[in-house]
């Protein structure tokens, strides 16, 4: 499946995003944030598109708010 | 100069303690001293009360006595047959046997017949009491004796006294009249009349009975006052005799107003507590007084030796305190100096961190730096001569590139968190110090 991109409200979320999702097993690439996402954050988690739910669910557990995702 | 927290602490330990030590004993003195002041003060009142008892006994006792010898066959025979010698011969036994200064027989007109201590005639017709008791009455009652009775009685030795000042040095006065106990009683015929009276008494000037018997009961010491004058007394002198024929500065004050005194006397040296209370006589005259009283140094004692061990258990006290003390500040100091040494030296291991972070930081955005350079060399080269290596040397530098941006923003986002936390860490850095200068006083 092609990879999703995640994005949040800033860069110290998209950090501890990075850190729970890794904790849940789960393989997150962090990337610069594409022109066309709108967030005060520099930084996107580039995830595998298979593991939305799982990311969903490890990001809800961690308390992180998910600012979006672009498939 | 700056105090350390120890010395600080130590020293109002130490206060405290003092200030604790200090209020308890004037607290403990002031209360004593009020509480031992009104108990003596009770204590001297009951023995007035008591002394006056003995003196009123005393009175009873010589009423009782001469009432008797009012109603004795023997003198009433006597009297009527005029037997002056045998008269006479049986007052002296009996005054001799009861302890009476003198006692003495008159006619119904008062003229005297015989007495215990001597053959003097003469006339008792204007001696009031004797007035009385000729009228049917008997009669007890403290009076002054003047000098012609007491001549009469052959007792004026025994009254007449040069009387010093209360300091005991000067002389103030003479006097030749007596304080006395006295009784009379009428002598009546077979058919109830009137045929004389008898009279009697004791002359308490330099009698020692009185007052010898009430001190040996209450304790103390006592004496008995004609005017403000001691004219008996078991109050010691330093030598060890009695203090007698000397004035009674708080006499005064009684004898003028009748009011019994209680407070502070000094006689013979010693200062007393006492209580005076008024002699008066049958017409409730003030005509002496009563003292009673005890050593002030048995208050003063009991105070200071409360005082002093009060003093003794509380300097144990304060020393155990003040030990206990000293160990719970060490330790606290100890514990305190530890832990602000343990922050300062974390805060210079985070100051190292922030450092290293930015220099981190800087190396990161020269990384950065280097990549675009290498971009666009890549771009120049694949425009003169493209190569399918060319071409995915440029995706790798891409992605080398946006990992390198990925890692300068991180890097940024770290570097002003580390700001904040550097302020933070200068922060507790400072609040270290000054706890570490609180606890020892030492600066740096």
């Amino acid at each position: 499946m092609s990879d999703l991109i995640l994005f949040f409200a800033s860069n110290a979320d998209t950090m501890i995003a990075t850190k729970a999702l890794k904790d849940a097993g789960i393989s997150a690439k962090m990337i610069p944030k594409p022109a066309s996402v709108n967030t005060a954050s520099n930084l996107c988690l580039s995830i595998d598109g298979g593991a939305e739910t799982q990311a969903k669910s490890a990001l809800t557990g961690a308390g992180v708010a998910l600012g979006g995702v672009i498939k | 100069m700056r105090v350390s927290l120890r010395v600080r602490l130590l020293g109002t330990i130490v206060g405290a303690i003092v200030f604790f030590f200090l209020v308890s004993v004037i607290a403990t003195r002031i209360v004593l001293q009020h509480d031992l002041a009104n108990l003596g003060q009770t204590q001297v009142t009951n023995g007035g009360g008591a002394f006056a008892g003995y003196w009123d006994s005393r009175k009873d006792q010589i009423r009782l006595l001469v009432a008797q010898d009012a109603v004795s066959d023997a003198l009433r025979k006597s009297l009527q047959s005029n037997n002056v010698a045998a008269l006479a011969d049986q007052l002296s036994n009996i005054a001799r046997t009861s302890g009476l200064s003198f006692l003495t027989v008159v006619d119904a007109n008062g003229r005297v017949i015989a007495r215990a201590n001597g053959a003097q005639k003469g006339s008792l017709g204007s001696n009031p009491v004797v007035q009385r008791a000729l009228t049917g009455e008997t009669v007890s009652t403290a009076t002054l004796l003047d000098p012609s009775v007491l001549a009469g009685e052959g007792l004026a030795p025994q009254a007449q006294a040069d009387i010093r000042s209360s300091d005991g040095k000067a002389s103030a006065e003479h006097i030749d009249r007596g304080l006395a106990i006295v009784a009379a009683a009428p002598i009546s015929d077979q058919n109830e009349r009137t045929i004389g009276a008898i009279y009697g008494g004791v002359l308490l000037n330099h009698f020692y009975d009185l007052v010898d018997q009430a001190t040996a009961a209450l304790g103390g010491a006592s004496a008995i006052l004609e005017g403000d004058a001691i004219i008996s007394s078991t109050i010691q002198q330093p030598d060890g005799t009695r203090t007698v024929d000397q004035q009674v500065g708080p006499a005064a004050s009684v004898l003028k107003t009748g009011t019994p005194y209680t407070g502070v006397d000094t006689e013979g040296g010693t200062q007393y507590l006492v209580r005076i209370d008024p002699v008066l006589d049958d017409r409730q005259h003030v005509i002496g007084a009563r003292w009673y009283g005890t050593p002030l140094a048995n208050l003063n004692n009991i105070i200071n030796h409360t005082t002093s061990t009060v003093i003794l258990w509380g300097t144990i006290a304060a020393i155990v305190a003040l030990a206990f003390g000293v160990v719970v500040v060490q330790v606290l100091s100890s514990t305190l100096d530890q832990r602000s040494k343990q922050v300062r030296n974390a805060a210079k291991e985070l100051g190292v961190a922030i450092v290293g972070s930015e220099v981190s930081g800087d190396h990161v955005a020269m990384t950065k730096a280097a990549v675009e350079k290498s971009a666009h060399l890549i771009d120049e080269i694949a425009a003169q001569s493209p190569s399918p290596k060319l071409t995915e040397l440029k995706a790798v530098n891409e992605e080398l590139h946006g990992d390198v941006i990925v890692i300068d923003t991180l890097s940024q986002e770290m570097s002003n968190r580390m700001q904040h936390a550097a302020k933070r860490v200068s922060e507790l850095n400072e609040v270290a110090a000054a706890l570490t200068q609180l606890v020892t006083g030492e600066t740096g």
